[in-house]
């Protein structure tokens, strides 16, 4: 079987956890993907988690399966000039480089703030992107502090719409649609403004602000959020009327199934305080995963909510081979989460070799 | 400003609802693809509403949706009824002219509406169908329901939010609908890309749960490559200190502060004065977490965020004041960069629509047109592309096949 982007070749001169999540999907389906990296490596081989026992860090190792690795400060000139101007697309972190002006492809830069405008000279992380999108204000107790969301998720966002960007415009140089050379530049915060940017035409058409209601409270909907059962947790979400009337059932409270008040979520919100309190006690007769299966069957949005440990071992999640390997240097291997999407002619490889830092310097030093 | 041409020549038929695939499909629209939205009057997106009445119907409720417009543009919009012959025959023409169709329900309404790649097959060799249902089109849970706070219940992303004292925490109430739609989108790119090349087409099977496993990557490679469980501390950083969220003068107005490393905080100590003093380096600081941010919470507390965060920002020490959704829409940054394009839209006037988050050659993507109403293009498109006659439309609007209304349900 052929793979939908093989004979792309893609330069990642960046190394940031974006252009390492752009250039994954690119080597996913079958593109050549350099990493053309500093003496020290790539920033994303200092990120965490580490793998225990090893001074390598298993996001890097995630990222960075089946692309090959280059040492930039090892190349002669001619030989990076060749190498850039060979690049279908080069993949760059906002920093000002030299080699863009080589670049006869796409040149994509992926910084937290775009080129240009106010806020072009800042700092950026992944809480910022959150705090400036409006969602972290959402986040928490009522009383607050608001909560930041963990790990690397805007910058994989930001890596998400880079890709599209990037894609986009390669197809269009394909299509005859675009003309070489051409640039991208994908903002990270303006990626994150994907989840909020509804809230913010919603509010100008309403003039409602959202406040924070605590920690899993959606105004306008109730019941939603993830609540403890005897073993593990759920996650719920009862909408319709006929979902409520079925949950109702499900956890034999039908006494609150034909409350008048309580055939809508808000109504449900607004009694909040005598409705949770019964669910909750409920939810402690069954297990989570029993709960689950039940619930499905009677079509209620409810499933279990799963630990790390947990998910991995998902019947779904497993026989749709959603986690894989990536492989190290020394053999050794972790698991890591595969391909969110499968083209079924042209499918995706799953995992793989992770190179040692400038291991295939050699074959691009002519 | 400018338009985008990178997808001209491609046509997709959008039978998806809500944000995901909608989302998906504008992402298309904006890189000059011919998106052609096809919903019914009976059934139409129920982002729209998913309480309809008739009064909402009589007041144009339909086309006054923030959250359906704001995903909308640059699309064309079409109704025709599905469940019946007639409906179903003019989709399968209109696949006939495309390169994809895509479409995010559960597993059992394509079946139901006698649809399937197979099908789309039969009437275009070389289709491209997405579907990208919670789970995916396979397992044993891909008839299973689910919406997009469900898809993030199910990721193992509340696991790792939060504070341990609190449940697992969610981030939104449909956090699994925008990452799968970009992911949506992402997956017919490269569909079309081998379609160009090859000829073919192909299904593409989209899981919305497995497309937020790389936002919880990060806990998932704690356990996998190190066997723990990842701790729920909320703000506070292992590897930072400062690392959290203070309060600043006004209700509900705060400031997140990260210092990542030692000069930034010794430019942090010349700022935050005499109190800052008392905390050296990152080992002393983690030491005494607690007081570091008492310590900086009441510093903070007398301070206007936004006027904090440019001070921060300007010794280069990362700051981030919070944003509201009112004033998510008068961003400084935002507005210097012309992110929100103000278009007059029918029924509901001028409206501000969210630009790509990218820009190409410098420029940003032009929105052609806003969000169009329900059936606005049935005319352009069934006689344009299909080649019917003004007086086909108008028997199939007198039985019901297409419309501009939409209508109660019939049961």
């Amino acid at each position: 079987m052929t793979k939908a982007l093989e004979g792309l070749r893609v330069v990642d001169i960046g190394g940031s956890i974006s252009t390492e999540y752009c250039s994954k999907i690119f080597a996913d389906y079958g593109a050549e993907v350099i990493n053309l990296e500093p003496q020290s490596g790539f920033e994303t081989r200092k990120s965490p988690p580490f793998i225990k026992g090893k001074d390598e860090s298993a996001m890097h190792a995630y990222l960075n399966t089946k692309k090959l690795s280059v040492r930039k400060d090892k190349l002669r000139k001619e030989s990076l000039e060749d190498l850039i101007s060979s690049a279908d697309l080069v993949l760059n972190n906002g920093e000002k480089s030299e080699l863009s002006s080589i670049s006869r492809g796409v040149f994509s830069d992926i910084s937290w703030y775009g080129n240009g405008g106010n806020y072009d000279n800042f700092i950026g992380t992944d809480a910022q992107c959150f705090a400036l999108n409006g969602m972290l204000r959402g986040l928490g107790s009522v009383e607050g502090p608001p909560i930041i969301p963990s790990g690397y998720q805007a910058q994989i966002v930001g890596g998400m719409a880079a890709f599209i960007g990037s894609l986009g415009l390669v197809l269009g140089v394909e299509l005859g649609n675009n003309k070489k050379p051409s640039l991208v530049e994908t903002s990270i915060y303006e990626a994150s403004l994907c989840f909020t940017e509804v809230g913010a035409v919603s509010f100008f058409n309403t003039g409602l602000e959202g406040r924070r209601l605590g920690v899993n409270r959606f105004a306008p909907t109730y019941p939603l959020g993830v609540f403890p059962c005897k073993e593990g947790w759920i996650g719920l979400t009862v909408l319709t009327p006929s979902q409520w009337h079925a949950f109702c059932k499900l956890l034999k409270m039908e006494d609150l199934a034909l409350v008048p008040e309580y055939q809508t979520s808000l109504g449900r919100l607004q009694d909040i305080a005598t409705i949770e309190p019964v669910i909750k006690e409920r939810l402690l007769n069954f297990s989570a995963k029993d709960l689950f299966y039940k619930a499905q069957e009677e079509a209620i949005p409810l499933v279990q909510v799963p630990t790390m440990e947990e998910l991995l071992e998902v019947d779904q999640f497993l026989e749709r081979e959603a986690f894989t390997f990536a492989v190290l240097s020394d053999k050794d291997s972790i698991k890591v989460p595969s391909v969110p999407f499968r083209l079924m002619e042209t499918p995706p490889s799953f995992g793989g070799y992770v190179a040692d830092l400038g291991e295939n310097t050699l074959s691009f030093d002519k | 400003m400018k338009t985008n041409n990178s997808l001209k020549g491609i046509r997709i038929i959008d039978l998806s609802m809500g944000w995901a695939g909608p989302l998906a499909a504008r992402n298309l629209a904006d890189l000059g693809a011919d998106v052609i939205k096809v919903e019914s009057c009976e059934n139409f997106d129920w982002w729209r509403s998913w309480e309809a009445t008739q009064e909402w119907i009589d007041d144009d409720g339909a086309e006054k949706s923030p959250a359906f417009n704001s995903v909308q543009r640059n699309n064309r919009n079409i109704t025709l009824d599905l469940s019946r012959l007639e409906g179903r025959e003019l989709l399968l023409k209109l696949v006939g002219t495309a390169n994809a169709v895509m479409e995010n329900f559960s597993g059992s309404v394509l079946p139901k509406l006698k649809l399937s790649y197979e099908i789309f097959k039969e009437v275009k060799k070389d289709i491209i169908l997405l579907s990208m249902p919670a789970f995916g089109s396979t397992g044993p849970w891909k008839m299973f329901r689910a919406y997009g706070s469900t898809v993030e219940q199910s990721s193992g992303l509340p696991h790792i939010n939060g504070l341990s004292s609190d449940p697992p925490m969610m981030h939104h109430v449909a956090y699994g609908d925008a990452v799968g739609g970009l992911n949506g989108v992402s997956a017919l790119l490269i569909a079309l890309r081998h379609q160009a090349q090859a000829g073919e087409g192909q299904f593409i099977d989209l899981s919305q749960v497995e497309s937020l496993f790389p936002l919880a990557a990060h806990g998932i490679l704690e356990f996998t490559a190190n066997g723990k469980e990842p701790l729920r501390n909320g703000n506070k950083s292992e590897f930072f200190a400062p690392h959290g969220v203070y309060p600043c003068v006004g209700e509900d107005k705060w400031i997140v502060i990260q210092i990542l490393n030692e000069d930034q905080w010794l430019r942090f100590q010349e700022i935050g004065g005499a109190d800052m003093k008392r905390f050296g380096d990152l080992k002393d600081r983690l030491s005494k977490l607690d007081d570091l941010d008492k310590t900086i919470a009441k510093w903070t507390s007398t301070k206007e965020a936004q006027k904090l965060m440019y001070i921060l920002q300007g010794a280069k020490i990362p700051a981030a004041s919070t944003h509201t959704m009112s004033s998510l829409l008068n961003d400084p940054h935002l507005n210097s960069r012309n992110f929100w394009q103000w278009l007059d839209r029918a029924v509901v006037g001028n409206q501000p629509n969210p630009s790509a988050p990218f820009n190409i050659n410098g420029k940003r993507l032009a929105i052609k047109t806003p969000a169009p109403t329900l059936g606005q293009h049935n005319h352009e498109v069934l006689t344009g592309i299909l080649g019917l006659k003004q007086a086909e439309l108008d028997r199939l609007e007198d039985i019901g096949i297409i419309g501009s209304k939409p209508k109660m349900p019939s049961s």
